[in-house]
This record gives C-alpha cells, sequence and structure tokens, in this order.
C-alpha cells in the first residue's frame, strides 16, 4: 500500500488550529498551580474547546460528525500529548465512536455531556463532572455511565497533576478498540516530541565550561537519539492511522505504534530529565510532569503482553 | 495524510512484477570477478527490458520514472528477490547522476549510455586514511600539467575499486586551500598507468573493497566535472537525485529478516518465552517503524526538491536496528543460528556492521541531527 504521510493543507489547518489554542489556553505550565490540576483548567475553557469542533473530527456526518478520520484524530491526540492535556479531552474524541445512542452521541460531540477514561476496569482519571466514563478492559473498552459505577475516593496516583478514583465492583465488558490504542500512542508519541524539544531548548541555553551544553556530543547524540526515537513512534502512529481500516493488519499497526510510542515517551521523559541535570531531579521543572503522564497513559488500553502477541503472531 | 491509489500505478506494479518475475537471476556470486560479471550482466538485461537507470530522466536514457513509480519498482524488485545492485551502485546512484547534473555534454554522451547498459561501471574516490569522517580535509594531490591532472596519493574503503572501470575522484588542486575548497572532482580512469589497487579484505571475509594509490597518475583536464577548484559543490549535487526510495529494497529485507527469526525462535524447541517474545516484537515495532519512515521520506520526496538533513534519521535508524536485528538471531536461537535452514546468520551479522560506518558513522549522523535537524551549536570549543 502506497501512503503520503505529509498532511494536506485542511489536516495542517485542524492541527495549527489545536495546537494554537493549546499554547494559548493549556500550556504546560498550568500544571504548576494545582488549581488546574484534575482536568479543571480543561474544564475552564470547556466551551471554546467545544467551538473548535473536535469530538465528532472522525465519525461519518450521517453521524453527525465531520466525516474526517483517524489522521486527523491522531493529529489533534499527538497536539494534547504535547501539552499533557487531561485525558479527558482525549476520552471525549473517543466516546462517541463507542456508542450506537443517538442521542448520547450528539451530546458528547457538542461536548454537553463529557467523558473520561477508566484504566484497567479500576481508575477513573480526571472524571469529576464526566457524565460517561470510557472503561478499558481485556480485549478493548466500553463506555459506561458513571451514574452506573461505585466510585470511591483515592489517595491519589503516580501523577499528582491528575485526579484519580477507583471503581468497586468491575465494570462489565468490553468490545475490541484498536482506534483508541491508536490514539494512546499519538498522545504519547506527542510527550516523546515535548520532551525532545524541551531538552533541545535547555541545551542550547544552559552553559558550562563556557558553552552551551548542546555543543557536547554527551548531550548532542542524547538528544539526537530521543529526536530519533520520537520520529519512530510519529511515522510509525500517522501510517497506523492513515491505513486504518483498509485492508492491513490494524492491530499489527496499532500494536507496533502504541509499543515505540511507549519506549519514546518513557525514554524521551527520562533523558529530558538527565540533560535537565540538578533542576531536572526538582519538582520545580516540568520535566518529570512528562515522564508520570507517560506512565499513567501507557496503562490505558492494551497491556505488554497483548501487543507482543500481535506482533509475534506467524502466519 | 492519504491512501495514494491509482489505475496507473497499478498497471504500472504488474508490469514490473511480470518483467521481474521472467528476468530477476538468482545465485549471485558473493566475490570477485563473477560478481562483478553478474552484476553488469544483470545490469544489461535491465536496460534491454527498459528498466534501466529508473530514476534518470528520459533524455539522459532513463526510465524517468515519477516517486512513487520508483518506490513500486523497488518493492516489487525486493519481493522479487532481486540482487544488489552491487558494482553498477555507484555509476547508477551517485556517478550517473553527478554527470547528469553537473557534467557537459561531451562527458554525458560519453559516461552516461555505458553506465545504463551495463558495459562500464564506476567506484568512488573520497575517502582517505586521514580523512574518513572529516571528507574535506582530504590530501590527495592533483597538479595541473598541460592538458592533464597529475594524482597523487591514495583513496581508501573504496567499494568494488578492484572491479570498476572509472572512479569518482575528489582530489585537492589547490594546496593554499583548505577544507571544502580548492577541491577538483574528475573521472578517474582505473586502468592508468601509476594506479594501484590493493584489494582489503572485510571482517565478513571477503573483499568488497580496495585502497588505490596514485603515483603520478595522469588524467586528462577535460575529465573533470564542474569547475576546477569547485569539486565539492560537484560532489553535493547529486542530493536532489535523492528521494528516499534507494532504501526501500533494505527495508523491506530488513522485515523479512524479522519474520524468519520470529518463525524460527517460535518453532524451536520448548517455542519461546515472554521475554524473547518481547525482543521480538520490539523488532518487529521497529522495522514497522523503519517502513513507515521511509514511507514519510518518500512522501517528502514527492513535496520538496531538495531533501532536508532528516535523511540522517532514517539512515541512524537503519544502521542500528539492522545490528540489532542480525544480532538477535544469535541471542535467540543459541547455537542452532550458526547454520539454520541454509541460511546464514553468521555471514549477515557480520556484514551488517557496514551500515552503522560506512556513508556516515552513527556518531557523525547524531552530530548532524542535533546540529542540522535539531538547531544545537556545534563544538564544543577549546576549553
Amino acid at each position: 500500500m502506497i501512503v503520503d504521510l505529509i498532511p494536506d493543507e485542511d489536516q495542517s489547518a485542524i492541527e495549527d488550529t489545536i495546537v494554537s489554542f493549546l499554547s494559548d489556553m493549556l500550556p504546560v505550565e498550568r500544571l504548576r498551580d494545582a488549581a488546574s490540576h484534575g482536568g479543571a483548567a480543561e474544564s475552564a475553557v470547556w466551551s471554546q474547546l467545544c467551538e473548535l469542533g473536535l469530538f465528532g473530527l472522525g465519525l461519518p456526518e450521517e453521524q453527525g460528525g465531520l466525516g474526517l478520520g483517524l489522521p486527523e484524530e491522531v493529529l489533534v491526540a499527538r497536539a494534547l500529548g504535547r501539552n499533557l492535556v487531561s485525558p479527558g479531552v482525549l476520552a471525549q474524541l473517543c466516546a462517541p465512536h463507542l456508542t450506537s445512542d443517538e442521542s448520547v452521541r450528539d451530546a458528547l460531540i457538542a461536548g454537553e455531556a463529557r467523558a473520561a477514561f477508566a484504566i484497567d476496569q479500576a481508575y477513573v482519571l480526571d472524571g469529576e463532572g464526566a457524565d460517561w466514563i470510557v472503561v478499558f478492559g481485556p480485549g478493548g473498552a466500553s463506555l459506561r455511565a458513571r451514574g452506573e459505577l461505585t466510585l470511591a475516593a483515592t489517595h491519589g496516583g503516580l501523577d499528582h497533576t491528575m485526579h484519580f478514583e477507583r471503581i468497586e465492583g468491575g465494570a462489565g465488558n468490553t468490545q475490541p478498540a484498536l482506534r483508541l490504542e491508536v490514539l494512546i500512542a499519538a498522545y504519547l508519541t506527542g510527550i516523546a516530541q515535548a520532551a525532545t524539544d524541551m531538552a533541545v531548548e535547555y541545551a542550547k541555553t544552559r552553559e558550562q565550561f563556557g558553552q552551551p551544553i548542546g555543543a557536547f556530543q554527551a548531550i548532542k547524540h542524547s538528544c539526537a537519539d530521543m529526536a530519533t526515537r520520537a520520529s519512530a513512534a510519529d511515522t510509525q502512529t500517522l501510517y497506523a492511522a492513515t491505513v486504518f481500516g483498509a485492508g492491513e493488519d490494524d492491530a499489527v499497526e496499532a500494536a507496533a505504534a502504541r509499543t515505540l510510542a511507549k519506549r519514546a515517551a518513557f525514554e524521551n521523559a527520562k533523558a529530558n530529565i538527565q540533560t535537565h541535570g540538578g533542576m531536572g531531579f526538582t519538582a520545580e521543572c516540568d520535566a518529570h510532569l512528562f515522564l508520570k503522564r507517560a506512565m499513567v497513559m501507557d496503562m490505558l488500553g492494551s497491556d505488554s503482553r497483548a501487543r507482543r502477541a500481535a506482533l509475534t503472531a506467524t502466519a | 495524510m492519504k491512501i495514494v491509489e491509482s489505475a496507473q500505478l497499478k498497471q504500472f506494479r504488474e508490469q514490473c512484477r511480470d518483467w521481474l518475475a521472467d528476468n530477476v537471476p538468482k545465485d549471485r556470486p558473493d566475490d570477485g570477478e563473477a560478481m562483478r560479471d553478474f552484476d553488469l550482466a544483470w545490469q544489461a538485461r535491465q536496460f534491454e527490458g527498459g528498466w534501466a537507470g529508473i530514476n534518470w530522466p528520459t533524455e539522459y536514457g532513463g526510465r524517468g520514472a515519477s516517486v512513487l513509480e520508483q518506490l513500486i519498482w523497488h518493492e516489487e524488485y525486493a519481493l522479487a528477490g532481486g540482487p544488489p545492485s552491487g558494482c553498477m551502485f555507484v555509476a547508477l546512484s551517485h556517478a550517473g547522476p553527478t554527470l547528469i547534473v553537473s557534467g557537459n555534454e561531451e562527458q554525458k554522451s560519453r559516461y552516461l549510455p555505458t553506465i545504463l547498459n551495463g558495459t562500464e561501471n564506476w567506484c568512488q574516490g573520497f575517502s582517505e586514511p586521514g580523512a574518513g569522517s572529516d571528507l574535506a580535509s582530504l590530501k590527495c594531490k592533483g597538479e595541473i600539467d598541460g592538458d592533464d591532472l597529475v594524482i597523487n596519493g591514495t583513496k581508501i574503503w573504496t567499494t568494488y575499486a578492484q572491479h570498476a572501470r572509472w572512479q569518482e575522484l575528489l582530489v585537492r588542486t589547490d594546496p593554499g586551500e583548505t577544507r571544502h575548497r580548492g577541491l577538483t572532482w574528475i573521472i578517474g580512469d582505473m586502468q592508468a598507468p601509476g594506479l594501484e589497487v590493493r584489494p582489503i579484505r572485510t571482517m565478513a571475509g571477503l573483499e568488497h573493497f580496495a585502497q588505490c594509490f596514485y603515483d603520478d597518475v595522469r588524467i586528462p583536464l577535460k575529465n573533470v566535472v564542474g569547475e576546477v577548484n569547485q569539486g565539492w559543490k560537484t560532489a553535493m549535487t547529486t542530493l536532489g537525485f535523492e528521494r528516499g526510495t534507494g532504501t526501500v529494497a533494505h527495508q523491506i529485507e530488513l522485515a523479512t529478516r524479522v519474520d524468519r527469526v520470529i518463525e524460527a525462535v517460535k518453532s524451536a524447541p520448548g517455542g519461546a518465552d515472554e521475554a524473547q517474545l518481547e525482543m521480538l516484537a520490539v523488532l518487529k515495532s521497529e522495522v514497522m517503524a523503519l517502513r513507515s519512515m521511509t514511507a514519510a521520506s518518500i512522501s517528502r520526496g514527492m513535496h520538496e526538491t531538495v531533501p532536508g538533513a532528516e535523511g540522517n534519521i532514517v539512515a541512524l535508524y537503519f544502521g542500528e536496528l539492522t545490528r540489532r536485528v542480525n544480532a538477535a538471531a544469535f541471542d535467540l536461537l543459541g547455537p542452532h543460528s550458526l547454520e539454520r535452514a541454509g541460511y546464514n546468520y553468521p555471514a549477515h551479522f557480520l556484514e551488517c556492521f557496514k551500515w552503522a560506518i560506512g556513508g556516515g558513522t552513527s556518531e557523525i549522523r547524531r552530530n548532524t541531527i542535533g546540529e542540522r535537524v535539531l538547531g544545537l551549536p556545534k563544538g564544543p570549543k577549546a576549553v
């Protein structure tokens, strides 16, 4: 199959719109203020976010969507990852695909009903104010009304900028959700890219031994490896999105994207901390936020055992 | 981002597939004159079939294929088990394109047809013992004497020098200049008196490259391509020719190799454990990413006229990945990897080291990515 992986004009316009909105309204620095944690910053700009028309991007027009596809959604998901936007916004992008109920779908597309993710039938992420929960479990995901679930408070989680609630007593069946796998890969890729950019920027400005540390090959090569890992994850994710549903093996394409996006996000987040030296170990520096978010986001959807099985299946 | 399909491309693919199925030769000798004869004969056959110079313009006898047609050709070529271009590689991918862009009409009409029809092949003469990664420090000397350039010095890592008819030779013609200035690109005659070629055996056991020694070798000045002392410019003009399609065959071959290792490990007694499956899953993901990165390079090639430094990312990824893939068989199959179902794992493993060294080491590529893609400062300065 021949693919053109360069975004066309319309795709670039969608990406530019979300990127510029996020850079104005939801910069990563917002997370230094606890008042913006747990999806609060996103809630504060919710009506403007809905006006961008992101949530029906990949749905057919007869279902109230814009009739575009996974490539456009992936560009949005990657931008969300770059700015560590609350996963609830990504859940909102996914949720309309998981229901056949027209009124629920319309409300989700319009942003009148809110969605959030749940990890492994156990933890809801940034779920305050959500009406619907995209619950991941063995084999995929399902959309559940928040009111149907029994939720309990937790004493926190790995990422202090997020809000976690525990689901008591299970959450029912799931259906295959390969589309969501590709979107999670895109979010993780965004983290990998943002961590690279942050490390490169610091390497250009931080001086030791009388010159920017980026002049030293130890740092320069680490940055080059970060860019290479991010590029591999990114192009595989774009490829998986572009050929999705067109006859290639979506499960294998998605598993490859997830595998590489996870590695790129984890490794680049760690390398970014290391590049920042002592500052990188402080709470004040944003570097640790990328690692924490990557670790939580990777808990969504498939686990590595399922991906291994898909990738090593032989004919 | 979209799938590109058309009836015309589909028809082109079928045309490639049919011709390759009938014509691809098997059992390429892996060394010596038999290998050279095989490579030239295969080139001649492609010429007769109208496939020679797939990316060369039609006005110079090439196929003039579009970027997408080139991609299809290379895909079908790899799937049909087509041999490497081998002794024809430099002529087709570097010397020919350089002449097309920078040569004069006389040079083009003399040298291009014999490349396409497989009667004459070329080697490269750029690297020297003291000028490897730092190519611009090269010292091999060219002095103008009458109508000739008189060459003295040495070139090394010259792939298939002992089998080549002509050489793209980069020499220092202005001793007062340093670095990229004062160099000249000239068509070297591999049969000229005073030239000695000593083959070098590689760690893989084959004599695929050589060192060339020049002792008052006289080359007519009419062989200069571009201007005297402007050789660096001539050497760089071929960049615009590269559209990312040249690596398609390597990428497909590597992907096939991963599938072969997966198959072998899973069918070994006791099967594969989770740790082994994880290693295989990562390699499988990585060769898929390499395919996607190649597709992205080709996509850029469709939209841009001259490729940027991003090509170094794909080259670095390929060089490092090919080592991991070829080493995996030994980690996963143990002694079974010495010989298995007629497949020569050791030969591939030993040979693959070249990909992270030749044409730019992984370290130089990381410098280039750091400086030209990411904008990091050059350096470091002495402290």
